[in-house]
């Protein structure tokens, strides 16, 4: 019998118990997972926004537009690679509660500065070439069953068209998909000059734009230029990179970070509590035990490394099918969330704090019942019954 | 019968302090559990209470036909001129229609807690626009001067966000502007929101003489239908009209039950987690008094006693521990000012409400976990042999 069989017998001794330890541990690592993932996701616009990407927007707030000249005279801004821009198009299917992420934007650049939208060369083509065509991402054709062909129309719930209607028809000539899996594809976009044209009202303005520099070192330079051009005007301009841009958006909504951790901090602490005070009777139980053992020669670190290992096993045992059953729990409902939180997925951060975790609460709620048994005296193990 | 339980659980409650470890980790277990779901509920009816008190079922609100929110909507003075000429629609003392044609242009202003820019409403309106809000009332300063750059804020705004104290002037966007007056509308999102003359608003933003959203009174809650139809006949309207209360109820459903949606499953998943727990200390409750129990029996004690003694600490420590969680949640969090994005795409500003009823679901949650964890505890009680009388310890 080696060390391992003993620990996993002390440990199995009262099976209910054990059974009950392993299972609030999976608790607190599911709801770690699957909060992890979440937040992953929630704030995959800050990971994935690149460092050379900025965007451009009224200085009053990104909802209030700007005149279409500024895009040429960004254009010629030194350290500018390339610049695009766009206008939420309000855009939804059939019922209003359709709603679809759609922008119109000048369609070569965007390709040029969201690289990470990948599509076959002849879509590509298609989608600069056709001006009533609709670029889908993948999630959104996934969630309305539209393929490649497809003739829609799409309403919006902001902009008219000249003749009263504010149904735009669009052909559906290429269909992109992120390149990473956590880039989003649950929206779509079309040409402006589709859209500008038959405007009734607030034609030859654009919602935002978005640029690229030539390397992130130079950022901060042109950002100041490209806002310097605008000073003064009607319509001033504050340019942020996408991070920073991204990261203020989800401030907006809340301090989520800090719920979540609040979350993970109480399910963590609750079993902090249930397992330690528990490892510290199960080994009170065994004082005699433990005696017994010094005086058969087991020596005390052995008897130390024994109790630990005992604890980190039951918290590995119980942490690993808890984010088991996350990953199970977030690959499920990923499907069904693709147009709300796309690329949903466990990632592998989350998976390796969570090891680092099992490993801790391991050591933490051990340590104390493996000293105590370390220290134990024989004698006075034997003279308290 | 009766003395025989009560005296088994004195005896149960009594020992506690053996297993004052376990007790304690387990009344906390449950705390945390109850302050989790109190925590999520609280912002939740916070948010709902800021957008159920708003509005009232004699306003009707106006927008263009398919424009689902305000800030997509778009209405030109001449609609609004048809509005006011409307049947069912209150007249003032001059017998004037008491109609508002109102705008709003978002803003950004600096959050106090995120320090991060944040989307505000400023509403371009007119003399009619209070007297359309129940509770008005101006807190501080006064009303801004038609045709000035003098700002009316909301109290809401001026917690959550820096730079709208009285007096002082602010930069929104190329602009400058001079706080004049604070307002209050009993807690409603009106408070979310800082007013301005609707035609300096206007003019500054190049909107000509269109507004978004035409406000009016009704002359009772079922003249919406004479409104209804008058608009339905006119074909120079194409407009969706509510009455207000029916508006703000469907933007708070979302959001409050998105809260809801996350914090039951969260909260049901940690009462299971801390539902093993509590089974561990009933367990090693009825573990350690295996003989006394089984003495007990054999002096004539009923199994039922036992069992009802096990229960009774069971619920009485996830009690304990319920209040434990209802009362840090209520002090730490009650009242608490947050905001969020509303589904006007701007701020609301809310405070966390832990009301009767959601205290009420935290203690039988607890409740639920105690009878739950002390369920097989306290069977296994009632069925000790009492032979276990003689089994050395």
């Amino acid at each position: 019998m080696n060390d391992l069989t003993l620990i996993r017998k002390n440990l199995f001794r009262k099976k209910l118990r054990a059974i009950l330890l392993t299972f609030s541990i999976m608790i607190a690592f599911l709801i770690f997972g699957a909060l992890g993932a979440f937040y992953n996701v929630w704030t995959a616009g800050v990971d994935l926004a690149a460092a050379n990407r900025l965007i451009t927007v009224n200085r009053i707030n990104f909802t209030q537009d700007m005149p279409i000249a500024y895009y040429s005279r960004v254009q010629s801004v030194q350290g500018v690679e390339n610049v695009s821009h766009a206008n939420w198009f309000g855009g939804y299917y059939q019922d209003p509660r359709n709603f679809v992420q759609t922008f119109a934007v000048e369609p070569e650049t965007w390709l040029s500065v969201y690289p990470e939208m990948v599509m076959p060369d002849d879509q590509r083509a298609a989608f600069i070439t056709d001006r009533t065509c609709l670029l889908v991402g993948a999630d959104l054709a996934a969630q309305f069953e539209w393929s490649l062909g497809d003739r829609i129309p799409l309403n919006s719930n902001i902009w008219q068209q000249n003749d009263g209607s504010s149904d735009w028809d669009f052909n559906i000539c290429a269909i992109f998909d992120g390149a990473e899996e956590t880039a989003p594809s649950n929206y779509a976009v079309f040409h402006y000059e589709y859209y500008n044209e038959s405007l009734a009202f607030n034609r030859d303005r654009i919602g935002w734009m978005v640029v690229t520099t030539t390397g992130s070192d130079i950022n901060d330079a042109v950002i100041r230029e490209v806002d310097a051009l605008f000073a003064n005007s009607s319509a001033e301009t504050e340019t942020t990179t996408e991070a920073a841009f991204n990261k203020a958006f989800l401030e907006q909504v809340g301090n989520i970070a800090m719920i979540l951790l609040s979350v993970i901090g109480a399910a963590f602490a609750t079993i902090l509590m249930i397992v330690g005070t528990t490892m510290i009777m199960a080994i009170n139980e065994r004082t005699k035990e433990i005696a017994v053992m010094k005086t058969l020669g087991f020596p005390s670190p052995r008897i130390f490394r024994m109790v630990l290992a005992e604890s980190v096993l039951l918290s590995f045992v119980g942490g690993l099918v808890g984010l088991g059953l996350a990953t199970l729990i977030v690959n499920g409902a990923a499907g069904a969330l693709a147009g709300f939180l796309p690329g949903l997925s466990m990632p592998m951060d989350v998976v390796g704090i969570a090891l680092g975790l099992m490993l801790a609460l391991g050591l933490i709620t051990g340590v104390g019942p493996a000293l105590a048994a370390q220290r134990l005296s024989i004698i006075d193990a034997f003279n308290k019954h | 019968m009766f003395s025989q339980t009560l005296a088994v659980t004195m005896i149960n409650l009594r020992s506690i302090p053996q297993r004052w470890a376990l007790s304690l980790a387990t009344v906390f277990s449950i705390a945390l559990v109850v302050a989790v779901l109190l925590g999520f509920l609280a912002m939740a009816n916070g948010f709902r209470a800021t957008l159920s008190s708003t509005g009232s079922d004699d306003v009707a609100i106006m927008l263009r036909g398919g424009s689902q929110a305000e800030l997509n909507s778009g209405l030109s003075l001449d609609q609004q001129r048809l509005i006011e000429e409307a049947p069912g629609i209150a007249r003032d003392a001059e017998g004037e229609a008491i109609v508002s044609g109102e705008l709003y242009v978002i803003v950004d202003g600096i959050k106090r807690s995120s320090q991060t820019e944040a989307n505000l409403p400023l509403r371009g309106v007119g003399a009619a626009a209070p007297s359309l809000r129940d509770n008005f009332s101006i807190v501080e300063g006064r009303m801004f001067e038609v045709g000035s750059n003098e700002l009316l804020v909301g109290q809401s705004v001026q917690r959550e966000f820096e730079g709208f104290d009285l007096g002082q002037s602010i930069r929104l966007g190329t602009n400058e502007w001079v706080v004049v007056g604070t307002f209050s509308t009993g807690g409603s999102v009106f408070e979310s929101e800082i007013w301005a003359d609707l035609g300096t608003i206007q003019n500054l933003y190049q909107r000509g003489t269109s507004i978004q959203s035409i406000r009016a009174q009704l002359s009772s809650p079922e003249a919406i239908e004479e409104l209804r139809t008058y608009a339905e006949n006119e074909p120079r309207l194409n407009l969706d009209i509510n009455n207000e209360v029916e508006y703000f109820a469907e933007q708070a459903g979302g959001t409050s039950d998105l809260i809801m949606f996350l914090g039951w499953p969260l909260a049901i998943a940690m009462a299971v987690g801390a539902l093993a727990g509590a089974w561990n200390t009933m367990y090693s409750s009825v573990d350690t008094r295996m003989k006394e129990i089984a003495t007990l029996r054999a002096i004539g004690f009923s199994g039922s006693s036992a069992a009802i003694g096990t229960m009774v600490e069971s619920l009485l420590l996830a009690a304990l521990g319920g209040l434990v969680g209802a009362l840090a949640v209520y002090l730490v969090f009650d009242g608490i000012s947050a905001s969020t994005l509303g589904s006007g795409f701007t701020q609301v500003v809310f405070s966390f409400a832990v009301t009767s009823d959601a205290v009420f679901g935290g203690i039988i949650l607890a409740l639920i976990v105690g009878f739950l964890g002390g369920f097989v505890p306290a069977l296994r009680a009632a069925r000790v042999p009492l032979l276990a009388v003689h089994r050395s310890s």
